[in-house]
């Protein structure tokens, strides 16, 4: 009983993380939005996407690669594209660097991310 | 007298207990049901998948080609598909999403030069072959590698009959954003579907920009190459294999 | 015949220890070649698009051929009642799953993605005859498993035979499965052969028993307990029995392709001017894989000697690698005919190159390494070896 407890207890406070903490380094367009009040337009629940983002993507790049179905909405390129941030030289850093938007989620909670292995970590040069 | 009672009693206990069994299975599975209607992805955006009712093909005339065309279609895709600069990789081991390939006519000494790419069989071997479905031909004949499911096993490269599928021998910064390709994977010509999906033509083609390569849906009798390859002679490389092959060739 | 007593290795001597640490420094040396080529990427092996399949898969496929095959003798024993062979079924089934360990072990190491060996699991693609030797592979693990419980346990014994039959008939479509990852190539002018299947079949009995009689002939010496003359010379035969058989079927493969003249490239390219290829499969693969170990078995002067039957059996393995050596890589040197009739100027062509590096090297003998150390750990763990094989115990026909 007590170890349910215990098991219950862990599950319940990690998943605060979906509910609290502010991100530290939104990225540059991203923050633009936030401050012109738009971010619900693109994420209606910040708990949901924070949530499901994986599962969202999963469906997206199934969807995307397999049937040819090109939309922005839930599109990798598009998270990088609002999310990336600039540093001195106005030169976009990598958005799985550490201390970037990725990061500062996925270290803290210890999971791994291997979109980037592949995928452009920053956006497109002419951006 | 007892026994009947509480038998009696035990049966209302029974219904009672079913009664809060079924209310809160129920109620349960209502719930569920909706969280996961809820949580199920709607593409309400308007774009649909593509089906097999186009097509793409490509018909490469060799008479028409010359030598700088096809190094002018290799130069075009690696532009496009951000390949070809693998730093570490030596020989063999870098990229080769298309060839220009030099053959002689033993009997004649007739030389014809051609661009070999993936060839978007319409019975793939490498499809038939991956392991975990990673090797995937769309619905409108398009072949391509899932990334995301490629385990690196490189079994589909031993299956193409055209070597035409490489693989990523190292760590690759700095790739197109259309185009991810990552280090130990399987990758090859993707028909630049990322451009076939907005209506253009795939970057090989538009660099030749004559009538020496050309690209469209081979279902539609109104397209040039339908009618193109209803007018001349084609063929496909290693027609014996019977794999139906999207990219025709004529002149050899 | 008397009952046979099983009992546990002692384990504890200085030999044991050091035979240990030698196979443990092997296989800390294919870890470290493993991350060096996962970390780097496979541009520091000698494997590129032409040759994609190298040194590591020589190994790993030369011992997941020899682990079916080394199951032979346990059902040698249950499936067609050769009492002899009995008390040799737990010793048989163990090294076939340790060899099968070891040779999986090196597969997934070199996939260009083993962190998503999970998803080799879950997406399967039932048109792949590699998705079914998955399948096919973990099968074993649990069939070969059962068994040996079936042989360990008292009240089990029973069924012992019919899970014995089960085990011999997935392995027979497990090599078979083995053999068409290569058959079922129409691509390429070396693969595209159905014979492949049985060829692989038959030599997994050839491989397997040289792997077996090897650990047999060294846990009984270095554990100083009697192995009779009767249980050795019967296998001896047996070996020279199943070399001959391969040899057979290599004729017949080789054969049939030159007859067909669309296939008469390849065959020249390995059997006359192939460089390294030629070499391996007359001097290699032939000579000292069939020809030497058949005389050193059924010659008069040799037969009988158990030195003699260890350097057979070693020579059986050495001949069986440089045979695989030639399918593998050799089928993948040899150049695809793109345009029959035309020779190729540029572009592809020529026999491809291939210099396998040492991290290769070190990944495939890790394999062997992991299979061997299993082994010892294991026999140490649980009663697989028979107290003794002295002749007047093991053999049924001793007249006492």
């Amino acid at each position: 009983m007590k170890r349910l407890l215990i098991v219950f207890l862990t599950v319940f406070l990690t998943s605060v993380f979906a509910y609290a903490d502010k991100h530290v380094n939104l990225g540059d367009r991203a923050s633009e939005l936030k401050e012109e009040g738009k971010s619900e337009d693109i994420h209606p629940d910040l708990k949901e996407i924070r949530i499901m983002h994986p599962n969202f993507l999963m469906h997206k790049r199934d969807k995307t690669l397999r049937q040819g179905i090109r939309t922005k909405r839930n599109s990798l390129k598009a998270c990088v594209n609002c999310h990336s941030a600039t540093d001195q030289n106005d030169e976009f850093m990598p958005i799985d660097q550490s201390g970037q938007f990725c990061s500062t989620c996925h270290q803290k909670v210890g999971t791994s991310l291997d979109c980037f292995s592949c995928h452009r970590n920053t956006p497109k040069e002419d951006l | 007298m007892d026994k009947c009672q509480t038998s009696i009693q035990k049966n209302k206990n029974l219904s009672r207990r079913d009664f809060i069994k079924t209310t809160a299975t129920t109620a349960g599975v209502a719930t569920i049901a909706t969280g996961i209607t809820l949580t199920t992805y709607v593409n309400a955006a308007g774009e649909n998948p593509v089906t097999n009712e186009k097509r793409w093909g490509m018909l490469i005339d060799t008479n028409k080609l010359t030598e700088v065309d096809i190094d002018d279609m290799v130069n075009a895709c690696q532009e496009e598909q951000g390949w070809g600069n693998e730093a570490h990789s030596t020989g063999n081991q870098k990229a080769g999403w298309i060839k220009k390939v030099k053959v002689k006519d033993k009997a004649t000494d007739r030389i014809s030069n051609l661009a070999l790419m993936c060839q978007h069989c319409d019975q793939p071997p490498c499809v038939d072959v991956c392991p975990t479905n990673a090797s995937m031909k769309r619905e409108d004949g398009i072949v391509l590698v899932d990334r995301h499911l490629c385990i690196g096993c490189r079994y589909c490269m031993m299956a193409c009959p055209y070597d035409a599928r490489s693989f990523v021998h190292e760590a690759l910064t700095d790739q197109k954003e259309h185009m991810p390709r990552g280090k130990g994977t399987v990758e090859a010509c993707t028909m630049c579907v990322h451009k076939v999906d907005k209506g253009e033509k795939p970057a090989c083609v538009e660099a030749v920009d004559s009538d020496a390569v050309i690209f469209g849906d081979l279902h539609d009798p109104t397209s040039k190459i339908n009618q193109t390859l209803k007018r001349v002679q084609s063929t496909q490389i290693r027609a014996d294999l019977n794999l139906n092959t999207g990219v025709r060739y004529s002149g050899i | 015949m008397s009952i046979i007593r099983y009992e546990q290795t002692q384990g504890k001597s200085l030999g044991f220890y050091t035979l240990i640490a030698g196979l443990g420094a092997f296989i800390l040396a294919a870890l470290g070649s493993v991350y060096f080529m996962e970390h780097n990427g496979h541009h520091v092996t000698g494997m590129s698009n032409r040759i994609v399949w190298g040194l590591p898969h020589v190994f790993a496929l030369f011992l997941i051929v020899a682990a079916s095959g080394a199951l032979n003798i346990a059902s040698i024993a249950s499936v067609f009642n050769k009492k002899i062979y009995k008390p040799l079924s737990r010793l048989s089934g163990l090294v076939a799953l340790a060899l099968l360990a070891g040779g999986l072990m090196v597969l997934v190491l070199d996939l260009g993605r083993p962190d998503r060996l999970i998803v080799a699991m879950t997406e399967y693609n039932f048109n792949s005859i590699f998705a079914w030797n998955i399948i096919l592979y973990n099968g074993f693990f649990v069939i070969v498993g059962v068994y040996l419980w079936m042989m360990f346990e008292r009240r089990m014994n029973k069924y012992s035979r019919k899970v014995g039959i089960a085990a011999f008939t997935w392995r027979l479509i497990l090599t078979t499965g083995t053999g068409s990852i290569f058959g079922f190539l129409v691509a390429r002018q070396a693969y595209d052969a159905v014979i492949m299947a049985p060829m692989f079949v038959i030599m997994s009995f050839a491989f397997g028993l040289a792997f077996f009689v090897l650990v047999l002939m060294a846990s009984y010496k270095w554990t100083q307990r009697p192995l009779g003359d009767a249980i050795v010379n019967r296998l001896s035969n047996l070996l020279g029995v199943f070399v001959a058989a391969v040899l057979y079927f290599v004729a017949v493969y080789h054969l049939g392709n030159l007859y067909l003249a669309e296939n008469a490239g390849v065959e020249s390219f390995i059997l006359m001017d192939g460089g390294i290829y030629t070499q391996l499969f007359w001097y290699g693969q032939i000579v000292l894989g069939g020809v030497v170990p058949l005389a050193l078995l059924y010659s008069p002067a040799t037969k009988g000697n158990r030195s003699m039957l260890g350097l057979a059996s070693v020579l059986i393995i050495l001949g069986g690698i440089a045979q695989l050596y030639v399918i593998i890589i050799g089928g993948q040197a040899y150049p695809m005919e793109l345009f029959p009739g035309k020779e190729m100027l540029e572009g592809y062509g020529g026999i491809a190159a291939y210099t396998p590096t040492l991290a290769e090297l070190m990944l495939g003998l890790g394999g062997i390494a992991v299979a061997l150390i299993a082994i010892a750990y294991l026999v140490k763990f649980l009663p697989f070896l028979p107290e003794s094989l002295a002749d007047d115990v093991a053999d049924p026909h001793h007249k006492n």
